[in-house]
């Protein structure tokens, strides 16, 4: 009894501390803390540093213009390739401190399922910058978590539209992912969208190599002996561009059609033949007719200023995922009469919000989850650009390539038909 | 059936010969020592960093792209010479006669201090040499287009088995470390150097360790945590085959690498269980190995 | 003995008060203690000379049974899913003891490590049940039927562990001071003296390693519901290298050894993780070198030579 009664007022000391922690984050903080998420190192940063180096842009060109509601903003990188188990012990670690005024998290689909229901937990407002399973929101809601992105559902299905277009006589496809939520999600996607737009379709290997392998001869030889038309993969990152360098010697690509649905983030790094079929995972390619008139071309030059390249989609993804964080901040400021907002109200003007993001628009459905559209092409060459740029362009509205709201995602896909396909916009009509 | 079985056994064989170089280096610590070195899959990471780096410095510098064939082997040959008599005098040697938790142990802190000195030397992107691969070529065999990079390691690590087999029956310094490992104190009594012996030994496994990172690089990235994983399917095989036996590494490389191999053709979602499934299964029916046994140990 | 409890009723007051001081100590220390159960089953193994290379399976065995207890059968209850973990635990513990411990020396490592993979591999590939690379989510549990929110559940949780530091604490010492506790010691020291006096060594050592394996259960149950979430990672070799390492750098001479280097270790990493966290393995690792070579009884041995006095537990050495 004494016990418990000694445990009640602890626990009440530690609830007060809580409430006077909030209470005291309303007042104007002298810098705007944020914790962001992506990987720093391993294979996998291939594609988190370009996320790293897009976010430090958006911080330097947000500063200059003053910060966020007069608050300069001040990030703390984690690194994800430390495991999900010290990702999620870091999130702790820098919610409960209390000038921590908001999360960007995380890249990984993996850490985003585990980061999410903690976001809640704490009543830390989080944005997811790049995953995109659309697990994330289908089995419960997350009121603190919202993903500007679009999800697994309209990036895969996106992908098998265009390839089936541009060669309508497929008849066997092979698959490469990672193994993990995201590349089983997407195996699954593409699947379901073959069997209900192309019937007849032979899926001829499904191949699920552990993330950060460093070899994937065998599996190559597997691809090869399979013989499939078109070879799906949304394998990322320093995977990817292994893959991509083991396989390219050993003809795979001239055997195959190649789809690599993360190809643009690795184009710049590893020689992919002109003809391979690669996207954005959204609409996040900055030379689009769109983007140029929204002013990524700007975050272009002021990002190919600080690192001398161009921007890849996860930096414009995580450029994106600062607008609707400034979006949110300026909006509760506003609401809130001027005066600093608290991370409930921030939460709130993020519900339901729609905004033109650097690369088109963007807006949040009832369950947290963005629509955005999505951008496919082929890898080709335009005189006048120096490396690859995406050609014979095809931008799908994002609101289409969307089951409607609750409605099960493999059950939507498992209704549409061939005529599906026939009404959606064709490779090259995106100019 | 043919068709399908001939790139099976290529395959096989060339993911056995990766596999052989560093597990054979420690079944071979092992045998002299009787140390099982949690840090030999370091030995390889760092073997892969050097060698990538070095390739990637003679192409930088415009010099002729053949010279990285020789730079492949000799960045193992100075990962060996320095760190193998560097680490065996100051750490290893004092593990000697102590029980086996303090050599774990000791092994277990140099692989966590080698691990972040990667990381500190090398960065944390995943560097890529892959000159080497890119000048052999590529061979048709059973309509699949293999490297020839990859059919030349396959060659690589038979050659291996071979030199050691006669280094050890015929080399004066093989038949003294055979001395060793059959009898230590009997080897010491006829005025045998144990100390020397150990350290050739442990030099040795390092650059087999070293060797099998350097001619691993033409093919795959080299990147963080490589260390860690290469340790374990190092081990499995040295477990496989028996602790010390070199031939016995050799055939488990073979069976380890089938397994891995079928899997990715029958049962992808498998494949990284397969080789644990078949340590697991050898094991529990041979607990010392294929080849080896509790108490006596051979080279 | 009276000054051995009173100690150790001072350092459990101490971890009780730290997260008033410093909240977000409450977890790093959660899971401190959860590493510290694991630790402690390791020590006790050592103490019979028995190196484990593998025993972070039984961690995220206990880890897993937790969250497919919550998931999968539905069981929500707060204490019985921390019971039913430690007993799945120590139930696969002695499964797989049957076969380990015939073995001695770098064998017994060996296997242990050999079946600690066979884990692993299987809970990060088998996606369909595991939830593959991925892991498993674990809601946060019911109390007696109550439904708490999750920041005073995790009080909760801290608390439940210190109060089991205590008692699985006291209940490991009368183990050691048992017959069966003092032929585990005797077991390192001579084998074949202990089957002379007709006490089978073997069965000393599956009561240990069943006994260790719960112990790692409670541990690996502890941090899957403070952290949330269950990973393969849990059971990776070099978890299991960590354990022994907590456990030598605290000291496998007592009870409070193990939870010393646990606690210290991640306070230290919570600090380093801000200034070298590049370097941290390699401050661990260094750690450890200066523990076996000057200080064999780890922060233990030193914290006993501080107060001036030895455990009574027997001498127990790596």
């Amino acid at each position: 009894m004494k016990f418990s009664s000694t445990l009640r007022s602890l626990t009440a000391a530690s609830a007060l501390a809580a409430a006077a922690g909030s209470a005291f984050a309303q007042d104007k903080p002298d810098s705007f803390d944020i914790g962001v998420f992506t990987f720093l190192s391993g294979p996998a940063a291939a594609y988190g540093m370009p996320g790293r180096q897009g976010a430090e842009v958006m911080i330097e060109q947000i500063n200059a213009a003053g910060g966020i509601g007069g608050v300069p903003v001040s990030a703390t990188f984690v690194d994800e390739a430390q495991g999900a188990e010290g990702v999620i012990s870091e999130y702790r670690r820098l919610g409960e401190e209390p000038t921590t005024d908001f999360m960007i998290a995380a890249l990984s689909s993996g850490n985003c399922l585990a980061l999410a229901p903690i976001a809640d937990q704490m009543k830390m407002p989080t944005v997811g910058w790049n995953c995109d399973t659309h697990q994330l929101f289908a089995k419960e809601d997350h009121p603190f978590f919202y993903r500007p992105n679009g999800n697994t559902i309209a990036e895969f299905m996106s992908y098998v539209l265009y390839f089936l277009d541009k060669n309508p006589d497929v008849k066997r496809v092979a698959i490469i992912n990672p193994d993990y939520s995201f590349g089983h999600d997407a195996a699954e996607i593409v699947k379901a969208t073959l069997k209900s737009l192309k019937p007849g379709t032979e899926v001829v290997a499904e191949l699920f190599p552990k993330m950060g392998s460093s070899t994937y001869q065998t599996e190559i030889s597997r691809l090869s002996a399979a013989r499939p038309d078109v070879i799906f993969s949304n394998l990322w990152g320093g995977d990817l561009e292994n893959f991509v360098r083991q396989a390219a010697p050993r003809g795979l690509f001239r055997q195959s059609q190649a789809v690599f649905a993360l190809g643009e983030s690795s184009m710049n790094n590893v020689a992919m033949p002109e003809g391979v079929i690669v996207g954005v995972l959204g609409d996040g390619w900055w030379r689009s007719p769109d983007a140029a008139k929204l002013g990524a071309t700007e975050f272009a030059t002021a990002y190919q200023e600080k690192y001398g390249k161009d921007p890849v989609f996860p930096a414009m993804k995580m450029a994106n995922a600062f607008v609707v964080m400034k979006a949110a901040y300026e909006q509760a400021i506003e609401a809130n009469g001027g005066a600093w907002p608290s991370k409930e109200q921030v939460t709130a003007a993020m519900e339901g919000m729609s905004i033109n993001t650097l690369t088109g628009s963007m807006t949040f459905r009832a369950d947290n989850d963005g629509i955005v559209d999505q951008v496919v092409g082929t890898i080709g060459s335009v005189e006048g650009i120096e490396g690859p740029v995406l050609t014979d362009m095809v931008r799908y509205d994002g609101s289409k390539v969307l089951p409607p709201e609750g409605e099960d995602p493999m059950v939507w896909i498992g209704s549409l038909t061939p005529e599906f396909l026939a009404a959606m916009p064709k490779p090259g009509s995106y100019k | 059936m043919l068709q399908t079985l001939i790139p099976l056994a290529v395959d096989a064989l060339a993911n056995a010969a990766l596999i052989f170089f560093v597990a054979v280096g420690l079944t071979l610590v092992f045998s002299v020592l009787r140390i099982l070195n949690v840090a030999h899959g370091s030995f390889y990471s760092i073997g892969a960093y050097v060698a990538a780096s070095v390739g990637l410095w003679i192409v930088g510098a415009g010099l002729p792209d053949w010279l990285t064939f020789p730079a492949l082997f000799l960045s193992a040959a100075v990962v060996a010479a320095i760190l193998g008599p560097l680490l065996e005098k100051t750490l290893v040697s004092w593990t000697y006669g102590k029980s086996e938790a303090v050599q774990v142990l000791v092994t277990f802190a140099l692989f966590l201090i080698l691990e972040d000195l990667q990381r500190i030397v090398f960065g944390v992107q995943s560097v890529y040499q892959d000159t080497p691969m890119a000048m052999l070529g590529i061979s048709e065999i059973g309509g699949i287009v293999y490297l020839n990079y990859q059919l030349l390691l396959i060659g690589f690590a038979a050659a291996l088995l071979i030199a050691l087999r006669i280094f050890i029956t015929r080399s004066r310094t093989g038949r003294l470390l055979a001395a060793v490992v059959a009898d230590r104190e009997v080897s010491e009594a006829l005025g045998i150097d144990t100390k020397r012996m150990f350290m050739i030994a442990f030099t040795l496994g390092v650059f087999l360790a070293a060797l099998g990172g350097a001619l691993a690089t033409p093919t795959t990235g080299v990147s963080p945590g490589l260390g860690a994983d290469t340790m374990v399917l190092a081990f499995a095989v040295a477990a496989i085959g028996g602790l010390g036996q070199v031939e016995g590494a050799a055939i488990a490389s073979v069976i380890v690498a089938a397994a891995k191999v079928l899997a990715i053709y029958f049962a992808p979602s498998l494949d990284a269980v397969a080789p644990y499934l078949v340590m697991l299964a050898v094991l529990l029916v041979k607990p010392y190995g294929l080849f080896g046994s509790g108490s006596t140990r051979k080279i | 003995m009276k000054r051995s409890a009173l100690v150790t009723a001072a350092a459990l007051l101490i971890l009780a008060l730290a997260p008033l001081a410093l909240p977000f100590l409450q977890f790093v220390l959660t899971i401190a203690i959860a590493k510290g159960f694991a630790a402690l089953g390791v020590a006790l193994l050592l103490r019979a000379g028995l190196i484990s290379l593998g025993h972070a399976m039984f961690y995220a065995i206990g880890a897993y049974a937790a969250a497919f207890m919550a998931t999968t059968l539905g069981i929500t209850d707060f204490a019985l899913l921390i019971i039913g973990s430690t007993a799945i635990s120590a139930f696969f513990g002695v499964l797989f003891g049957l076969f380990l411990v015939r073995y001695r020396a770098i064998f017994f490592a060996m296997l242990n490590l050999a079946v600690s993979m066979v884990i692993y591999a299987l809970a990060s590939k088998l996606y369909g049940i595991t939830g593959g690379t991925d892991g498993l989510r674990v809601a946060v549990p019911t109390v007696f039927g109550m439904t708490l929110e999750k920041s005073s559940f995790d009080g909760l949780l801290y608390y439940t562990a210190i109060v089991l530091v205590a008692l699985l604490g006291y209940l490991v010492h009368r183990y050691l001071k048992s017959p069966l506790g003092h032929a585990l010691s005797a077991v390192h020291s001579n084998e074949v003296r202990l089957e002379y006096l007709g006490v089978s060594a073997w069965s000393t050592l599956l009561t240990a390693y069943g006994i260790s394996a719960a112990l790692a259960g409670v541990g690996g149950a502890i941090a899957a519901l403070s952290i949330g979430h269950v990973l393969p990672e849990f059971a990776f070799w070099t978890e299991s290298g960590h354990l022994v390492l907590t456990a030598v750098l605290g000291g496998i001479a007592g009870i409070a050894g193990p939870f010393l280097g646990s606690v210290f270790l991640e306070i230290v990493h919570t600090v380093a993780v801000g200034y070298a966290a590049e370097a941290w393995n390699m401050i661990v690792g260094i750690a450890l070198l200066v523990v076996i070579f000057f200080l064999p009884r780890g922060l233990f041995g030193l914290f006993e030579r501080l107060v001036g006095r030895k455990s009574t537990d027997g001498e127990p050495t790596l």
